[in-house]
Formats: structure tokens, sequence, C-alpha cells
């Protein structure tokens, strides 16, 4: 366990190096926040309306709804992202053969890389809700901050058999996943990014119920907007985990069977 | 109790044929077609140096992709030390040190020293291990003004000789090197070879195959040499005995009579 936290810390400090021989993008990506929170502060208060506040869950403001649905989305777009890409800079470097004849393991080097970016998004999520309270009202005081962990790595679990399947995709066919285009482009429709899922039309609905993000944004608007207690968003919860039963298993069984198989065809480190 | 460092028997490889277009996506489901290696069968001593030559496409790189658990065989075995490349990938990583040959395999933004640190805490190295090392091996290979600079300001033969340098970095039992001296000047290349033959095989009894094109490096280096030719193992004995057996006054004219090729030495001068 020991051994496989120093691998995975390996990961993060690696990229953290790199990372930092890019000074000037952090600071504009902070800067940046501002900006986007700024943006959806103004837009929300051009479209507040008593039939907008009466659609939203009680109490919420549209501001705070909408920025919620939009930080926590990155998290989905990291998870759908960084397995893949990870893979696709280490082929294109060549540093995916001399990675692999090292004593980690392949699963360990796509889960070491995903370490870095995840925290990047909770920092720049961080930074976001920061501009936002600090200069637009944003309600953080009666935040629970333990349920936001809780329901923060529920998701991540959830979305990560998804990268995974990605990643899987990219190692057998050489090209970036088209499915994970259509899962960010449907669920950012149906998984009440910006509006609830309650205003679309009946069968929409009912793909946003299948999907994790839905799951994921509602815990999360609860824990963070209302407070609500772990007991509170346990449904939600569960039915993260339970996405998280049944996609990582399937995606690790899948990923193996595609390694061993570009290991036949030796296609394994072909860009 | 075997003596031998890497037993191959009847090792076979086949590769499905490289598709285009649409049929690209049924390449990895592909039935082999196109033969590797045909049935190899070799040993290599404890401490003895072997080389692998052979004209491009022989097969000597998948030889050394095989042993380095890059690849699986098709049919036949190969172990390194005992243990199967296949079933025991894991610990047979942990015996090699692997020379892929190309200039790439290195973070471009980090240092060489950052990068060799990465790697050997893959390999599980102590941090004062690995930092010494690095200092010990980069003088002896001449890096130490190079270590400390940015992979991308590098020259390809100062990239090579830091991925050299990773290979040895965690004493490997055995060393697989594809092309060692490839991209080396002649004095680099010259001195690699000392320090291979005197420090490496002579003083800690490392075994090592290795690849080349250049037989005045096969000729310093190897006990004995495999020849192989369109993935069969042609001849397998010292350069002396290669000589004795064809007969020839050269290496290059063993080598051309055994693969029945014609040999530039032959070559009339005016060309």
């Amino acid at each position: 366990m020991t051994r496989l936290l120093r691998d995975l810390w390996a990961f993060f400090e690696r990229d953290l190096r790199i990372a930092s021989t890019y000074r000037s993008p952090f600071v504009l990506e902070v800067i940046e926040a501002l900006f986007g929170a700024a943006t959806f502060y103004y837009v929300a208060r051009f479209v507040d309306s008593p039939a907008l506040r009466e659609a939203l869950p009680r109490g919420k403001t549209y501001f705070a709804y909408s920025l919620v649905g939009l930080v926590f989305f990155d998290y989905l777009h990291a998870a759908m992202n960084t397995f893949d890409q990870s893979l696709q800079e280490a082929r294109d470097a060549g540093t995916l053969e001399p990675l692999l004849v090292t004593q980690v393991s392949l699963p360990v080097i796509l889960i070491g890389s995903a370490f870095y970016p995840f925290v990047a998004t909770t920092l720049r999520v961080a930074v976001y809700l920061g501009w936002a309270a600090a200069f637009f009202d944003f309600p953080l005081r009666g935040a629970n901050w333990f349920g936001a962990l809780a329901v923060l790595l529920a998701t991540l679990l959830a979305f990560c058999g998804l990268g995974v399947l990605s990643a899987a995709y990219l190692l057998l066919f050489k090209r970036g996943n088209p499915a994970k285009w259509f899962i960010l482009g449907v669920s950012s429709i149906v998984g009440g990014m910006l509006f609830p899922v309650e205003v679309l039309p009946r069968w929409l609905q009912v793909i946003g119920w299948l999907n994790p993000v839905t799951y994921a944004l509602d815990a999360m608007r609860a824990v963070l907007l209302d407070g609500a207690s772990l007991a509170a968003v346990s449904r939600p919860l569960l039915i993260l985990l339970a996405f998280t039963g049944v996609l990582l298993p399937f995606s690790v069984f899948v990923f193996s069977w595609v390694l061993r198989r570009t290991k036949v065809t030796g296609t394994l480190t072909h860009s | 109790m075997s003596d031998a460092a890497i037993i191959l028997d009847s090792l076979e490889k086949w590769f499905p044929p490289a598709l285009r277009g649409w049929r690209a996506f049924l390449q990895p489901f592909a039935a082999p077609t196109s033969a590797a290696l045909r049935g190899i069968s070799l040993q290599v001593k404890q401490g003895e140096a072997v080389a692998l030559l052979g004209v491009n496409g022989a097969g000597k790189t998948t030889l050394l992709r095989i042993l380095a658990t890059l690849l699986l065989p098709t049919s036949g075995s190969a172990s390194l030390a005992g243990h199967d490349t296949v079933r025991e990938s894991a610990v047979v990583r942990r015996q090699i040190g692997y020379h892929a040959g190309s200039d790439l395999g290195f973070y471009a933004r980090l240092t060489g020293r950052q990068n060799l640190h990465f790697f050997g805490r893959l390999n599980h190295l102590s941090k004062g291990f690995c930092a010494d090392r690095i200092d010990e091996l980069g003088d002896r290979l001449g890096l130490q003004n190079n270590l400390d600079r940015q992979v991308r300001t590098l020259s390809s033969g100062i990239i090579q000789r830091l991925s050299l340098l990773r290979a040895l970095l965690h004493h490997p039992k055995i060393l697989l090197l594809d092309e060692p001296t490839r991209s080396l000047d002649a004095l680099a290349a010259a001195d690699f070879r000392r320090f291979l033959k005197a420090e490496v095989l002579a003083r800690q009894g490392t075994s090592l195959l290795f690849a080349s094109h250049t037989l005045q490096e096969i000729e310093f280096l190897a006990d004995r040499v495999a020849v192989l030719d369109e993935g069969k193992l042609l001849a397998f004995d010292s350069p002396a005995a290669l000589r004795g057996a064809t007969p020839s006054a050269s290496l290059e004219l063993a080598f051309a009579k055994l693969t029945g090729r014609r040999a530039y030495s032959e070559e009339p001068s005016h060309l």
C-alpha cells in the first residue's frame, strides 16, 4: 500500500514539476476563473425571474445553481479525458515504453497520471468558488465540506470507469473515443448542469436519470448550497456507488483484455 | 537449476497485417499472418554478452521487446533469470535494464536528473541511492554538465546516453540494449563500449543481449553472436567460430555468407 502511494506520488510530482515549468498559464487560469465567475453572476442576474426561481430547487439562486453545475462538470471532463490523454502523451513522447518496463503496472501508470489532473481540477473549482464567494455572494458559509468531499470521491470513482473505457478504446484503435464526446455532450444537456432535469421533456429526463452526472450534481448542490448531511444525500451517493460498482470492474476488465491484445498485435506503444 | 540468464525455447512471434482505412478498426482482431520470429531457441549464460546480428526486419527488436515484456510471444517461451516473460512479467522487469534505441522516452520539460529520479522511483530505488547512482553513472558517461538541463535542450547523442544511464540505474542483472551506440559520436561510443565491457560485464557480471549493426562493436563486446534472418536463427557462436565456420576473413563476410547476402567489402571498389 505504501509502495503504491509512493508510486502514485512519483507521478504527481512529475506532473507538478512539468506544470511548474509553465508558470504564467497558472496565474492566467486564476484570473480567468474570476472572469468566468463574473460572467455567470451577471448572466444569472439578467435572466433571474420569478418563473426561473420557481423552476429551481427551493431557496437557490440561478447563479449558485449554475456555477456549481458548471465547475463540477469539470470533473466529468477530467475523468473522461485524463486517462486517454496521458496514454496518448506518453505514446507521442515515447515515454510509454520506458514506463512499461519499470516495476509499476499500466493501471498504476494510468491512475498515477490521473492524480495531478484531478488535483488541478479541484484547485480550479476551489478558485472559482472562492472568487464567487468573495465577490458575488455565493453562499459557501453553510456548506457541508465533509459531505462535499464524500460526494466528490463517489463522483470521481463513478466517472473513472468511463475514463478507463476511453483509454482502452484509444489503446486498441489508436484514436480518440468518439463516444466520449457524445457522453460529454449528452451529459451537459440531461445531467442538470445549467438547468434542473425536471424542465426537460419526459424522455430526456429518463436519459438524465440514467446518467451519473445527474446524481453527482444533485448531491454536490445539496451539500454545498444547503449544507445537507450525508444521510440527506445518501440516495444519490448510493446510486453513484452503484455506477462505480458496475463501471469500474467492467472498465478494468476491458482494459486488461485490450492491454493483452495490444501486446499480441504489437501495437501497445504505436501512435 | 540452469545457469542461463536468458532461455528462449522455440520462440515464435507473428503479427497481424497492417490494415488501412475503415479496416484499421478490424486490425486488433485480425489473425496474425506475418512472421517476425520463427522457432528461436538459444540460451545466454550468466555474465555472457550476446549480440543479435541481422539486417533490418530480421526480428532483433521484436526479440528484445518480448524479453522486455512489451510483447507476448505467439508460441514458445522466453525466460529471464528463471522467470517466464508472460506469466511472471513483473518479476522479469525487476531483473532487466532496457534501452529501446530511440532518442525519445524522456519528459522534455524536465531535466535529465529529474527524469532519471522519476524512473528510478518507479523502479523502487531510494532517493539517496538514486542520487548517488545518477552522479556516479553520469560522471562515467560524460553527462555531468548536461544532467541539470531540460531534456528538450539536449542533443540526440546526450539523450541516448541518458537512456543508457536509465537502463543501468537499478543495477539490473540482465541488460537488453537495442542499438546502444546508434546516436553516439565515435569517441563516446568507444568509451561506452569500454565501460560496458570493463565495469558492467566483467566486474558486475551482468548478462547482456544487444542488437547492433556495428560489427566492430559486436567483435569487441560479444562472446557469442546470434545471426537472425527473416525471423530465423541462422547461427549462434563466437565471432571467431562464425568466421572459421564460413570460412571468412571478417565478421561482415561471415554474416553475408550466412544470410546469402552480398557484403559491402566484396563490392567493386569503384562503387
